[in-house]
C-alpha cells in the first residue's frame, strides 16, 4: 500500500497536479506513510522532470508545474520529517538575481526552479538587483551562496561589483558567488573571481551541489 | 509615408488603469494557458520533415491565433503590474493604417525598407550585424570591413565591452561614455566608407533608457532617418525603462523596431507556441511601440540560435503569417551555432536566410558563434546570408523548392549543433587593416557557395 501510494504521489507531482499532489500528501502523512522513502522516490522523479527539460523534451510550463506541486507537498513533509529527526534538510541556501540594470529573468527563474526541484531553498531577489542587496539578504537568510545573472554584455560588470563589495564588507569567504548568463564565460568568471560558472540550468544545479558540499565539508 | 498609428499617451495611460496582476500570476495563469488554448483551438502543429512549410492554410491559423492571443493577454508592463489591451477594432485599425514602406537613411544612400510577401521576388533589405562586442580597438575598423560590403543596407554596429579603457556597465557615466564613443565611431566609419547617409540601427552598446536617449543627434550621433531597436522582455512584457525609449523616439522622430525573441522550450514551450508567440509580437510592435518593424531573433533555450531544425520552421512559419496578413515590415535575425571560418556557419546562415526570405522576411544576418564570443563575427558570412537572400528572391524560388534546400543544408550540419566549432575572431579571418577578408576565408566561402550551387542557389555571379 506505501508503495502504491508513493508510485501515485510521485506521478501526481511529475504530472504537475498541485492540488491532487496536496491531497495525496495529507493522505500519505494522515496514514503514518514512510516520508523518508517517498522523499527519496520524489527526489528521484523530480530528477528526471530536470533531466527531461534540460533535452527539451518537456518545456518551461511543465517543469514549473512539477517544480510547484514539489514544493506544497514538501510544506506538509518537511515539518513532519524534521519533527521526526531533528535535522534541518534543506540542501543549502541560494540568493539568485539579475544584476543591477538588467531586466532580463527568464534564465534566472530556470535555474531557480531547477535548484528548488533539487531540494534548495532558494530566494530570488527579481532583475536589476543592486550590488548591496544581493549581499544583505545572503545575510538575512543565512545563504550558502549568491547566483548573479546577467544577459547583457553591458550589464556583465554588476556581478564584478558585487564580488568587490563582498571583499570590502569582508564576506567574501562567507558566501560562494557564481554566476552565468547568456554573453558571460569561463574566462569571465575567472576574470572577476567568482566560484564557479555555469551556461545551462543543469549545470548550474550540479556547481551549487559541489560548491554547498566543500563549505559543510570544509 | 506614414507612420504607424500615434496613440502613444494612450498606451501610457492603460500601463496604469490596466488588469492588475503579479508578473507571476501573468506568465503562468494568463499568458500560458491562453497559448496552449489557441495552439489546440487552430490546430497548430510542428512538422520536423517540413522546415519550410508550403500550406498557406497553417500560416493563416498561426496569425488567428496569434491575434487572439495578444487581444486576450495584451502586454504586461512590469513596473506598473498592469496589462496593456487592445480591442479587436483597435488592432484592425492599425494594421489598416500600417504604410508597409519607409525610407530610411538619407541622400543617395537613402533605401527602401518594405514588407515583403512569401515568395516575393523583391530581394530582402539586409541589415548586416555582428551582434556582438567587439574589443575597442576594433571597433572602426570592423564598422568599416561591413560597411564596405556591397549588398548591405543597413547597418548595426559591433557592442563595446570598454570606453577608453573603463569597462562599460549599464546604468552609469560609462555606458553613457560608450554609447557616444559608439554613435560617434559609427558615423565616422560611415563617412571613411563613402555612405554617410546609410541607414544605421544604433546603438548597441546603449542598455539604459538614459544611454539610448543621449545619442540623438543629427550630426554625430542618431538620425531621424536612422533606427533604433526598443526591446520586448522574455515574454509579452514590457516596463517603463523601454516605454521611455519609446516615448523619446516618437518625439525625435527616429525609425523604431521592436526587439523580441521568443524562446523556444521557455513560456512559448515548443515550436508551435514559438511561432505563435513571435507573430503576435509583431502586434505589440505595432500597438505599444508604434514601432516601423520588427526585428525578430525566435531562439532556442539550450543552443541560443535560430538555424536548428524546430526553429527553422519558427521563422518560417511567423513569417509568413505576417506576411499573408498584414503590411507589417518583419525582420528576421540570424543566430548561428558555429563561429567564423567554418563552413558549418556559413551553411547556417544559408538556411537562415533562405527560410526567411521564402517566407516573406527582410534579412538582419548574422550572429555567429551562439551570439557570445567576443569578436567572433565578421562581414562574409553576412555576404553569403545577403547574396542567398537575394538569390532565393530574384529566381523565385517557391516555399516546396525551399524546403528541399534546407532539408539538404541541415543534413550538413544538424548533428554537429550541440558541439558547434567555435571558429576564429574577426581579425583571424580578415585582414583588419584593409577591412578585406583572409584568402584562406575566401576560398572557403567560395567552396561553400559553389555547393549551394549545387543545391540549387541561383547566384547571379
Amino acid at each position: 500500500m506505501n508503495d502504491e501510494q508513493i508510485r501515485t504521489l510521485v506521478q501526481t507531482v511529475v504530472d504537475g497536479e498541485t492540488n491532487a499532489a496536496i491531497k495525496r500528501a495529507e493522505e500519505f502523512v494522515h496514514t503514518n506513510g514512510d516520508i523518508d522513502l517517498a522523499l527519496k522516490e520524489l527526489t528521484e522523479g523530480m530528477k528526471e522532470v530536470g533531466e527531461r527539460f534540460e533535452q527539451l523534451e518537456i518545456f518551461l510550463p511543465e517543469m514549473m508545474a512539477s517544480a510547484d506541486a514539489m514544493k506544497a507537498i514538501m510544506k506538509i513533509f518537511l515539518p513532519k520529517l524534521k519533527e521526526s529527526t531533528g535535522v534541518d534538510t534543506s540542501k543549502g541556501r541560494i540568493v539568485i538575481g539579475t544584476v543591477a540594470g538588467d531586466q532580463h529573468e527568464i534564465g534566472k527563474d530556470i535555474v531557480s526552479v531547477m535548484l528548488e526541484i533539487f531540494g534548495f531553498t532558494v530566494y530570488n531577489v527579481g532583475t536589476d538587483v543592486d550590488a548591496l542587496e544581493f549581499i544583505k539578504r545572503a545575510d538575512e537568510v543565512g545563504a550558502d551562496g549568491i547566483a548573479m545573472s546577467s544577459l547583457m554584455t553591458t550589464t556583465m560588470a554588476g556581478q564584478r561589483e558585487v564580488i568587490e563589495i563582498m571583499k570590502e564588507k569582508g564576506v567574501r569567504d562567507k558566501y560562494f558567488a557564481i554566476v552565468g548568463g547568456a554573453p558571460v564565460t569561463p574566462e569571465w568568471a575567472e576574470e572577476i573571481g567568482a566560484d564557479g560558472y555555469s551556461d545551462t540550468a543543469a549545470g548550474a544545479v550540479k556547481l551549487v551541489a559541489r560548491l554547498v558540499e566543500e563549505r559543510r565539508t570544509k | 509615408m506614414a507612420t504607424p498609428p500615434y496613440r502613444m499617451w494612450d498606451v501610457v495611460e492603460r500601463a496604469s488603469t490596466g488588469p492588475f496582476c503579479e508578473q507571476q500570476e501573468f506568465l503562468t495563469k494568463i499568458l500560458v494557458p491562453k497559448l496552449k488554448e489557441v495552439i489546440e483551438k487552430y490546430g497548430i502543429k510542428y512538422d520536423p520533415h517540413s522546415p519550410i512549410p508550403t500550406q498557406d492554410s497553417l500560416a493563416d491559423r498561426v496569425w488567428e491565433a496569434a491575434v487572439e492571443l495578444f487581444r486576450d493577454v495584451g502586454i504586461y508592463n512590469q513596473d506598473t503590474h498592469r496589462r496593456i489591451t487592445f480591442s479587436d477594432k483597435e488592432i484592425l485599425e492599425a494594421l489598416s493604417c500600417t504604410a508597409g514602406e519607409y525610407n530610411v537613411g538619407i541622400g543617395k544612400d537613402s533605401k527602401i525598407l518594405q514588407h515583403r510577401g512569401v515568395e516575393d521576388r523583391t530581394p530582402p533589405f539586409v541589415i548586416f550585424s555582428p551582434d556582438i562586442i567587439f574589443d575597442e580597438e576594433d571597433f572602426l575598423t570592423a564598422c568599416i570591413a561591413y560597411l564596405k560590403e556591397p549588398l548591405l543596407d543597413g547597418f548595426c554596429a559591433p557592442i563595446l565591452e570598454e570606453s577608453m579603457g573603463m569597462r562599460i556597465q549599464s546604468g552609469t557615466p560609462i555606458e553613457l561614455a560608450g554609447s557616444l564613443e559608439h554613435a560617434m565611431s559609427l558615423r565616422e566609419a560611415a563617412r571613411l566608407v563613402g555612405r554617410p547617409g546609410v541607414f544605421l540601427v544604433a546603438v548597441g552598446t546603449s542598455q539604459s533608457d538614459a544611454s539610448q536617449i543621449s545619442v540623438s543627434d543629427p550630426e554625430w550621433g542618431v538620425r531621424t532617418t536612422d533606427s533604433r531597436l526598443i526591446g520586448s522582455i522574455t515574454e509579452l512584457m514590457t516596463n517603463n525603462s523601454m516605454m521611455n525609449k519609446v516615448v523619446h523616439c516618437q518625439q525625435y522622430g527616429c525609425y523604431v523596431a521592436n526587439l523580441t525573441g521568443a524562446l523556444y522550450g521557455g513560456y512559448a514551450g515548443g515550436a508551435e507556441g514559438t511561432a505563435v508567440l513571435e507573430t503576435a509580437y509583431h502586434l505589440n510592435g505595432l500597438m505599444v511601440y508604434q514601432s516601423h518593424y520588427q526585428m525578430n531573433f525566435p531562439y532556442h533555450l539550450k543552443y541560443f540560435s535560430n538555424t536548428t531544425r524546430e526553429l527553422l520552421w519558427v521563422v518560417s512559419v511567423y513569417s509568413q503569417a505576417v506576411a499573408r496578413h498584414s503590411k507589417l515590415v518583419n525582420v528576421s535575425n540570424g543566430f548561428a551555432n558555429a563561429g567564423p571560418g567554418t563552413e558549418m556557419l556559413f551553411f547556417e546562415a544559408a538556411a537562415h536566410s533562405i527560410a526567411s526570405t521564402v517566407s516573406g522576411a527582410n534579412l538582419w544576418e548574422v550572429a555567429p558563434a551562439r551570439n557570445k564570443n567576443k569578436n567572433r563575427a565578421t562581414p562574409l558570412e553576412a555576404r553569403l546570408a545577403a547574396e542567398v537572400g537575394h538569390a532565393v528572391a530574384r529566381s523565385g524560388m517557391t516555399r516546396e523548392k525551399a524546403n528541399e534546400v534546407v532539408n539538404k543544408l541541415l543534413g550538413k550540419y544538424e548533428d554537429k549543433i550541440a558541439d558547434a566549432p567555435l571558429g576564429k575572431e574577426f581579425k583571424e579571418c580578415y585582414d583588419a587593416r584593409k577591412g578585406i577578408p583572409t584568402e584562406d576565408y575566401v576560398a572557403l566561402y567560395e567552396k561553400v557557395k559553389e555547393e549551394l550551387f549545387e543545391f540549387g542557389i541561383d547566384f547571379p555571379y
